[in-house]
């Protein structure tokens, strides 16, 4: 399995644009995860509702989460053109993120 | 009755004095007579509509003639300051409001820099300009004084010229102790994409104000003064500094705005396949000019008054000092959208250029390029040919051309004269009615922003609804693009005051997200808070009527809380449409242009979208419900008796 993800200039690393993942991630709540683990920076921006997810170019705008991946998918991370729900998001991560890499 | 006897009738119900700690003066100008009066706005009517664009309505519903033209002398151009404008972080900015001559409706438009922070500085909430001037004066403010003065050596200048002679005449500097509104010739030439420039690139842009003040013959205001602190009733620094915590803490303050500025808005759009292209015949374009593009173009940003934030983004072309147009400030997601894929462009220096060139030439670009836009279609499509064009062909992409045409428009001269004419092309005659089908416009205004509203239905329904015609910010709910947001539906339902459906693009519930956006940022203009910087437009955690209402009694004294704010911002919009129904804007108006019911989206994950025509009536249906609103878009009875009592009669 080897899913790869298109990194906004917010969350590059090294000049790397780009971050390929080869462990198995069933879905997108699954990649937010992992990436919250081996990301700098990701969980911050995350938890500041800022970014979207595009699938193969078509951007989720709802049940993000639940929404599958496959081999050679590519997942682009997208600034959204909202965001920003402060440090602490006074709300909880929705059901439909749930989920853990395994 | 005339504008004399109008205005004097008003003055005898207006107080002399300051209602509140930090309310400025409204000055009525009488370019004819070169006469100022001077009185205050009063306190039933601020406690209804605020200040601001809320009581420019007031003075505007009362001054207005609807039987004249909107060039008459007679029919008033108002600038103001809002409540909290040059007080707290953020808020620089101000509404300029009269009767536009290009949409035929309100003409409501909102700038920063540092004018309208300069005229509350001088004491001045209100400048009511009204007579023809009998040669072209420019106005100068000071001390909380007016002087007319000979406009006649300025006459022909654009933006950065007249900038630098005016400056050097004066004596001062700008952002530092002079601020200016002026018009270009484009302004002079009463072209109906003009605007009056507030700054380098900050300008009232939005149904051409710019005309409107040439109409008058009023070159250019300026303001001169130190800049103070101001005496409130309460402190207020304080909370100002919890106020610019809060903007600076928000994500996409931090990431976005204060590093790319709006640009960053290009690439969720295209891939979302909501990017009006080719005049919307189109959906999606070009990674080429995604914000990361424009990085080695940026040289540094730049702000308006006291703003911390800093969101202008500068831009460097080339080192060449003799191309006037090879560095400038800007440029906005708007001007991206509207020189890039809506005109067929695709690399990023011939997209930048058009916005150092309606900088200076002080046009409007969102109007500018959908009227080149629209243009281009129709010459695609054969409804014009060579014959109307003067020879030009005017092909996607080309962008010699697009330059060119720039500045035709501005000059009046050739196709220019066509363009100049914006969306009354066809009343004027330039155009078959055929060409209406593919005008993005609503109520005679160009579209404002470069979103393709046929997947976003709330987008869809606030444009179709925006008082002053197709505008983005008077309503735009934001947030539906953002998965994070809509996929909690318990957070989304607090920030709308009730269940919002997740999906952008149903109906349902729509209604309600666009009612409360558009009561929230009435008041934000209202208070002077830049829109980039109101809760609900960029964030959820931007300061909103919480911050308002706090920051309101600090300065002002008046304890406003954020349910009777609201009620405020639902009554500015229903004065609005009061104007606009005696201006002949009907329930039939309030609609999308014919290209989004009929045509579906071709790209994206949301292939084979658009408006649904009984979705759409119904929405709308359902919007008039919860607005309070009649069957034919105005106040219902009771609550149109109320407002009409606070207003008092009208001229007409």
């Amino acid at each position: 399995m080897a899913v790869t993800v298109r990194l906004p200039v917010t969350l590059r690393q090294g000049g790397a644009d780009t971050l390929t993942v080869t462990e198995p991630v069933g879905t997108i709540a699954e990649l937010v995860d992992l990436l919250g683990r081996r990301l700098p920076g990701f969980r911050a921006q995350w938890d500041d509702s800022m970014l979207n997810f595009a699938v193969n170019d078509e951007l989720i705008l709802h049940r993000a989460g639940e929404r599958r991946l496959t081999d050679d998918d590519v997942v682009e991370i997208v600034p959204a053109i909202s965001g920003g729900a402060g440090r602490a998001p006074a709300y909880g991560v929705p059901e439909s993120w749930s989920g853990s890499a395994t | 009755m005339s504008i004399d006897d109008r205005v004097a009738r008003l003055l005898t119900e207006l107080p002399q004095s300051a209602q509140f700690p930090t309310q400025g003066a409204t000055l009525f100008v009488d370019l004819a007579r070169q006469r100022v009066q001077q009185a205050y706005t009063p306190k039933r009517i601020v406690e209804s509509l605020l200040a601001g664009r809320g009581t420019n309505m007031f003075y505007l519903y009362r001054l207005l003639d609807a039987s004249l033209e909107p060039t008459n002398s007679e029919v008033p151009l108002i600038f103001e300051s809002g409540v909290l404008t040059g007080i707290v972080p953020s808020a620089a900015r101000g509404n300029a409001t009269s009767w536009s001559p290009e949409s035929g409706v309100l003409m409501d438009c909102n700038a920063g820099d540092y004018f309208p922070s300069f005229l509350k500085m001088n004491g001045i909430d209100h400048l009511v300009i009204c007579g023809r001037a009998t040669a072209w004066t420019w106005l100068w403010i000071g001390d909380g004084r007016v002087e007319f003065r000979d406009a006649t050596p300025y006459l022909g200048l654009d933006n950065i010229d007249l900038r630098d002679r005016m400056a050097a005449d004066v004596g001062g500097t700008w952002t530092r102790d002079l601020a200016t509104a002026s018009i270009t010739r484009a302004g002079e030439n009463l072209v109906m994409s003009s605007a009056i420039m507030a700054g380098p690139k900050a300008c009232y842009a939005r149904g051409a104000p710019g005309a409107k003040r040439g109409s008058l013959r009023v070159k250019a205001i300026v303001v001169q003064g130190q800049t103070h602190d101001f005496d409130t009733a309460r402190p207020y620094k304080p909370y100002n500094k919890t106020i610019a915590k809060k903007l600076l803490d928000t994500s996409v303050v931090k990431h976005a705005l204060r590093t790319m500025g709006t640009p960053f808005l290009y690439r969720p759009s295209r891939v979302l396949g909501a990017m009006g292209t080719k005049n919307n015949q189109e959906t999606t374009w070009t990674d080429r000019l995604d914000a990361e593009h424009i990085t080695p173009y940026r040289p540094g940003v730049a702000g308006c008054f006291r703003c911390p934030v800093n969101c202008r983004p500068l831009n460097h072309l080339n080192d060449d000092l003799a191309d006037r147009y090879g560095r400038g400030d800007g440029q906005e997601y708007v001007t991206l959208g509207k020189f890039g894929p809506n005109v067929g462009i695709d690399q990023l220096e011939p997209v930048i250029r058009p916005n150092n060139i309606c900088n200076d030439l002080g046009l409007d670009t969102a109007s500018s390029g959908s009227t080149i836009a629209w243009a281009m279609e129709l010459y695609q499509r054969g409804i014009i040919t060579k014959k109307e064009t003067g020879g030009l062909e005017l092909v996607w992409g080309d962008a010699e051309l697009v330059e060119r045409l720039l500045f035709d428009l501005s000059r009046r001269e050739g196709f220019g004269n066509v363009l100049a004419d914006g969306t009354r092309a066809v009343e004027q005659g330039h155009y078959p009615a055929e060409a209406l089908r593919y005008r993005m416009a609503v109520n005679g205004l160009m579209q404002s922003d470069p979103h393709d509203a046929r997947i976003l239905k709330a987008f869809a329904l606030g444009l179709a609804v925006a008082t002053r015609g197709m505008d983005h910010l008077r309503n735009l709910v934001t947030l539906e693009i953002n998965a994070r947001i809509n996929d909690d539906p318990d957070f989304k339902a607090k920030l709308y005051g009730g269940p919002v459906t997740a999906e952008p693009n149903r109906y349902d519930t729509k209604e309600r997200a666009v009612r409360v956006c558009e009561n929230l940022y009435a008041v934000g203009d209202a208070v002077g808070m830049c829109r980039f910087t109101t809760k609900l437009f960029n964030s959820p955690s931007l300061p909103g009527l919480d911050e308002f209402s706090g920051q309101i009694a600090n300065v002002t004294g008046m304890e406003i809380n954020t349910a009777a704010l609201d009620r405020i911002g639902l009554n500015i919009m229903g004065v609005e449409r009061l104007i606009n129904h005696r201006l002949g804007v009907r329930r039939s108006d309030d609609t999308l242009p014919e290209r989004w019911f009929e045509e579906e989206v071709q790209v994206g994950a949301y292939k084979g979208e658009k408006i649904d025509c009984q979705e759409f009536d119904a929405m709308l249906s359902r919007f008039y419900a919860i607005s309070g609103l009649s069957d034919e878009g105005v106040p219902a009875d009771a609550w149109r008796q109320e407002l009409e009592t606070v207003l008092g009669a009208p001229a007409d």
